[in-house]
């Protein structure tokens, strides 16, 4: 299904346009919308993907009305590790239901800082297109709202890495990872941990890049020139430069 | 018609002639100052190659006339910083001084050969300190014998104000210079807003906050910056021309207003002075944001946009 047909039939639920407003609004976290009469053969693959994306998918889930499928989502959230809880206001994850007046294939979309999010991640895209494709037209619109992080000032959502020139991949800041690289120049390793991201090993000679301290805000940058390396933290609002 | 076509070209050209090389941000980076100075500036490519020469021989001709040993005291450009410097001397009642030259050679910040140096020795540099005891004679700067011009506190941000100001001339209307401690800033960023700029830390990794500023300078004075641990105690190069030891009681200033070489002056004035607001009170256009000994955050003079930061 066309992105602008999913848009076209959730505006026209009647209930939902004020609750999809209020979401464009939203300046933290994320919403999912979610077209299928059983979301929860499809929500264990969304929420893991997102897992890599939404600063924190968090540990508590509730529900804010009633939804048909509630104890088939309650058995799948479980497994994934989160905990239900009543209070949806106590809730890392609040869900919620409405149906749609049109039956129609299922899809969804995700919406972030009030715009749609697109995450370029090949099991979402199979996913999307198994859904549309496979699957019987459906009725049932299941909204997933994730409080996340509210996101401080400048702070810095993901790691970008260049390599000889051309950006190669880009890594949440929420992961603790440790990548190494192979560049033309030699060899060097990246450790993001805590939010913060430094070059941990390099093969260059002077290993300016390895006294480089971590970075954590938009716009910072260590770069090792020999290897023809650079990181780049990126986010909503970027620091041009910095002085002291 | 193929004719009238090339002769409308080629008045085209005549009247047009920066069309055709498309702008954009270019960010380059020279050495000057002991430091990397980065310019950020939106202009053609062509345009970006010769301002950064230009950046490059401002800087270069200003390392030539205010490096540390350099004795040129008859320069345009050297009456004229002293006679800025001047009037910041006057306005901090001596907190900010050139005349320290003789405290940076015996404390060894000129040649990085640091040591403390005996009560005596700072006894008899501080005889040589004080802008008052020159004199301007003949279009030149006449020093005592043994006096030493210390120009580390304000020669940064007057070579960066000279250079923005030659870009600005050249019809590069958004950029900044940035030169370690030092920047001005114009335009607006590639967002299409304010500059922000990140203000380091003085103890920590990251940024203490992010001033949001355009058309305007900034610099920063802090113990960090150059300092050397001799017996477990930290002594760094802003000294209080009155008692010939560093200044104790901030970590870190930073100045924000309309000449980034009245801001580096003051920011060191500010650092060493105890009564920094009544400075400030002279130069409304500028504002300080403070950091003092225990770490505690303020704010002086005229408040600019800043976001602090944990």
């Amino acid at each position: 299904m066309e992105r602008r047909d999913f848009f076209k039939k959730v505006i026209l639920t009647p209930l939902l346009t004020p609750l999809f407003l209020a979401a464009k609004k939203s300046r933290s976290g994320c919403e999912l919308y979610l077209i299928a009469d059983n979301p929860e053969e499809f929500f264990p693959l969304i929420l893991e993907e997102l897992h890599n994306y939404v600063t924190n998918c968090g540990h508590s889930f509730a529900f804010l009305n009633s939804h048909p499928q509630e104890n088939d989502l309650r058995r799948i959230l479980t497994q994934a590790g989160l905990t239900y809880v009543q209070r949806p206001i106590q809730a890392d994850l609040t869900l919620s239901f409405k149906p749609l007046h049109n039956k129609t294939l299922p899809s969804f979309t995700l919406i972030r800082e009030g715009r749609i999010w697109d995450i370029r991640s090949r099991k979402l895209y199979s996913l999307w297109r198994d859904m549309n494709k496979n699957h019987m037209p459906s009725s049932c619109l299941t909204i997933a709202s994730f409080k996340g992080r509210q996101s401080r000032p400048f702070s810095g959502e993901f790691v970008s890495v260049f390599k000889d020139g051309r950006k190669t991949e880009m890594i949440s800041l929420e992961e603790n990872v440790t990548k190494s690289y192979s560049t033309r120049g030699g060899k060097i390793t990246l450790r993001v941990e805590n939010r913060k991201a430094w070059v941990s090993e390099s093969s260059c000679r002077h290993k300016i890049c390895l006294s480089s301290p971590p970075v954590s805000f938009a716009g910072e940058r260590i770069i090792c020139a020999p290897n023809h390396f650079l990181l780049e933290i990126q986010g909503s609002r970027y620091i041009d430069t910095s002085i002291g | 018609m193929a004719r009238k076509l090339c002769i409308f070209l080629f008045a085209s050209l005549l009247l047009f002639p920066g069309c055709g090389a498309r702008e954009r941000w270019q960010t380059s980076t020279i050495l000057a100052f002991d430091t990397i100075c980065e310019i950020n500036i939106f202009c053609s490519p062509s345009k970006s190659k010769s301002a950064q020469e230009e950046v490059q021989r401002v800087f270069s001709e200003i390392e030539a006339l205010f490096s540390p040993g350099i004795d040129d005291y008859s320069s345009p450009l050297v009456l004229d910083l002293f006679q800025r410097g001047l009037k910041v001397y006057h306005d901090s009642n001596g907190c900010f001084d050139v005349t320290v030259g003789p405290l940076s050679r015996v404390w060894g910040f000129f040649d990085k050969s640091y040591v403390v140096p005996a009560p005596e020795q700072i006894k008899s540099a501080l005889k040589l300190i004080g802008m008052e005891k020159i004199e301007q004679k003949n279009e030149a700067l006449v020093l005592l014998p043994g006096m030493e011009l210390d120009w580390g506190a304000i020669a940064k941000g007057f070579g960066i104000d000279l250079a923005s100001k030659s870009l600005l001339e050249t019809g590069i209307s958004r950029g900044f210079i940035n030169a370690g401690g030092d920047l001005y800033c114009w335009g607006k960023n590639p967002s299409d807003q304010s500059w922000n700029i990140g203000i380091k830390h003085p103890r920590e990794i990251g940024f203490l906050g992010v001033l949001s500023i355009s058309n305007l300078g900034a610099a920063t004075t802090g113990d960090y910056q150059r300092y050397f641990v001799k017996d477990g105690v930290r002594y760094h190069h802003v000294f209080n021309p009155r008692t010939g030891y560093p200044a104790q009681s901030k970590q870190s200033v930073t100045v924000c207003g309309p000449e980034t070489v009245i801001c580096d002056a003051l920011s060191t004035a500010l650092f060493v002075s105890q009564e920094p607001e009544k400075i400030l009170e002279k130069y409304p256009d500028y504002g300080a944001i403070i950091v003092d000994s225990d770490g505690n955050l303020s704010f002086l003079g005229k408040a600019y946009p800043f976001n602090p930061l944990e």
